[in-house]
């Protein structure tokens, strides 16, 4: 298995997603990733931009939450896919410097990341964690 | 605890099972499934059980958690829940509310036969696509000022009183007549006033439709004539909800009460059932929000409508003797309120989470409009893509055994992965125009995560309700057009 990566697992009703890194940061990127994948989002190449957002601190499971709504409100609001993040916390804030294209199409509605048995778990490669999006 | 199966029941009818309070120590009420034993035994395939046994945990709850025969599993809560806690000592928990709140149905009731109609099928399915805005990320036509959007969630239904389209009647045979009071806009996030600026008038896309049917069967000739229901003749149904505006709430809340569970020292066996007292000051600020986003939800589905109406005149006008449209009713199915209900024999003011579960009033209840309250309230049942959707109603055991519920669907037996490994959205919509539907979808694998076997037969569902006595069958509806997005 590669040291980050993820994956769709099933789930009645909604969508879920397995997703692990070898740090938290990188577990971060993946979870971005793989949320855009699931919502079919395909960027528009002749375009880019760079976004910067602060989320507060808080747990790995608040920030995770607060990181990936951020995300889903630049998509729905601003039409942006963001991808290569740099983060920065001062142990108040995350401060997030990214870089990203404007949407050319998008597939699918997330309405929310849930925090449905949302649990950071530390592995022997690195943390790993199941999220359930509301769709 | 053991593993959930057939023996952790108490078998109370035919239709209604129960897991006692005993079955696990964190649980204060016990769980009351109204189902047939084949849907119980089917709902053992996912968590939708096991997690209306967490959700029993929850302080302050009264009676016992409900499930519905269209359970599924969701986050937190199951979808088809429903649980209601005391004013005093219980909680209000967003969760069992859900993302969208106030998603819903409306129904409309037309005296236009399928024979007049038929030839204009393809041109008003064309025109409802192009007229109702649908679909990921589409906004409505008109941009609210903040102030303006702070009114409409106010007044919900009402906001929309004098449009051209909007009727009177519209408004008095909704829930609640559109609006629940107590909403407070200043409790709303502005990220959440945004996103909720240019979404009213909007559809969206996921399991959300607008959809013709024709009326094939009445089974309770009293009770469809008062609603307006004729065999042969063309109703309508829209299914959306408070969009953008209303999960940005949620989201706000569930992450505002994660540090509340703490504060008041509640424990949780999922953080997604976060909830706080209703009495404190988070409690009051959710339900004051929430309010909004229902109300917002309300007048969604009223401004569709109007453009609805827009279209019929537009495509039949001079064509059909009667193109009108008369509202039959407008429920909702994820929501929370406070209602008057028999505890354990007593009256007593209650706050109802229902989640994927429809209000479902008896006759002779409050609030219900005149001419319903003979019959009790429209409960409305819409089935998966291209089968049939139920008109039921209300009765008297609804009011005694399910805080005045009853189920809101199909509910899914398939995740949406599986639906699209195993259907093809562009063979699924050949096999609906054969079917003689027609169908406009802004999205084909979206169109494929709806196949209708994705979906429990909801004609068991129905059965299953309507044996455990909480809801009375009206009519039988067949779709003709199928707008999603």
């Amino acid at each position: 298995m590669a040291c980050h990566g993820y994956v769709e697992v099933d789930h009645t009703a909604d969508i879920a997603l397995r997703v692990w890194g070898e740090n938290y940061w990188a577990l971060l990127q993946q979870a971005a990733a793989g949320m855009y994948d699931l919502m079919g989002v395909v960027p528009n190449p002749d375009t880019s931009l760079d976004e910067f957002f602060v989320i507060p601190a808080g747990t790995h499971e608040t920030v995770l939450v607060d990181f990936l709504s951020e995300l889903l409100f630049l998509t729905e609001e601003h039409g942006q896919v963001l991808d290569h993040f740099s983060f920065s916390d001062d142990g108040n804030v995350l401060s997030i410097m990214s870089t990203g294209r404007k949407i050319h199409t998008c597939e699918r509605h997330i309405k929310a990341v849930t925090f449905h048995n949302l649990t950071v778990k530390t592995t022997e490669a690195g943390l790993e964690v199941t999220i359930t999006f509301d769709v | 605890m053991s593993q959930i199966s057939l023996k952790t029941f108490k078998k109370v009818s035919e239709y209604e099972w129960e897991i006692p309070r005993q079955y696990r120590p964190d649980m204060r009420v016990p769980v009351r499934v109204f189902a047939s034993q084949s849907l119980l035994e089917d709902s053992f395939k996912d968590k939708s059980i096991e997690q209306a046994v967490n959700a029993s945990t929850l302080p302050g709850l009264v009676e016992a958690v409900m499930v519905m025969p269209d359970m599924h599993q969701g986050y937190g809560f199951p979808i088809g829940g429903v649980a209601a806690t005391d004013p005093e000592t219980g909680v209000v928990s967003p969760g069992g509310i859900g993302y969208d709140i106030n998603c819903g149905v409306r129904l409309i009731a037309s005296r236009i036969s399928l024979d007049e109609a038929k030839s204009w099928l393809p041109d008003l399915a064309s025109a409802l696509n192009q007229y109702c805005p649908s679909g990921v990320g589409v906004g409505g036509t008109r941009k609210l000022s903040i102030d303006d959007l702070a009114d409409a969630c106010v007044k919900g239904s009402g906001w929309a009183k004098n449009e051209t389209f909007t009727s009177p009647d519209d408004i008095r045979r909704t829930e609640d007549q559109g609006c629940l009071a107590g909403a407070d806009p200043r409790k709303v996030s502005p990220r959440a006033m945004e996103r909720g600026r240019t979404q009213l008038g909007t559809l969206g896309g996921g399991n959300h439709f607008i959809e013709v049917d024709l009326v094939t069967q009445i089974f309770d000739e009293g009770a469809a004539r008062v609603m307006g229901l004729h065999t042969g003749e063309l109703a309508i149904q829209i299914h959306t909800g408070s969009r953008g505006f209303g999960h940005q709430i949620c989201t706000d809340y569930v992450r505002r009460l994660q540090g509340a569970v703490i504060r008041y020292g509640i424990t949780l066996p999922d953080k997604q059932l976060v909830c706080a007292p209703i009495s404190s000051e988070e409690g009051q600020d959710y339900l004051a929000a929430m309010r909004c986003a229902a109300n917002f939800a309300f007048l969604n589905r009223q401004l569709l409508l109007n453009r609805v109406r827009d279209v019929f005149e537009m495509v039949l006008a001079g064509k059909v003797d009667h193109w009108q449209l008369t509202q039959v009713y407008d429920i909702a199915h994820n929501i929370g309120k406070f209602e008057r209900h028999l505890v354990e024999g007593i009256s007593r003011t209650v706050c109802v989470h229902r989640k994927g579960a429809t209000r479902a009033f008896g006759p002779g209840a409050d609030g219900l409009p005149d001419e319903y309250s003979q019959t009790g309230q429209p409960v409305l049942v819409p089935g998966s893509m291209g089968t049939g959707s139920w008109v039921l109603t209300g009765t008297q055991i609804s009011m005694e055994r399910s805080f005045g519920s009853s189920c809101h669907g199909a509910g899914r037996v398939m995740s949406r992965s599986e639906a699209k490994r195993n259907f093809w959205g562009e063979s699924l919509m050949k096999q609906l125009a054969q079917d003689g539907i027609e169908i406009r979808a802004g999205s084909l694998p979206g169109l494929a995560e709806e196949a209708p076997q994705a979906y429990k037969d909801v004609d068991r569902v129905v059965d299953s309700v309507v044996g455990a006595g909480i809801a009375r069958k009206v009519a039988l509806l067949r779709p003709l057009i199928v707008i999603k997005g």
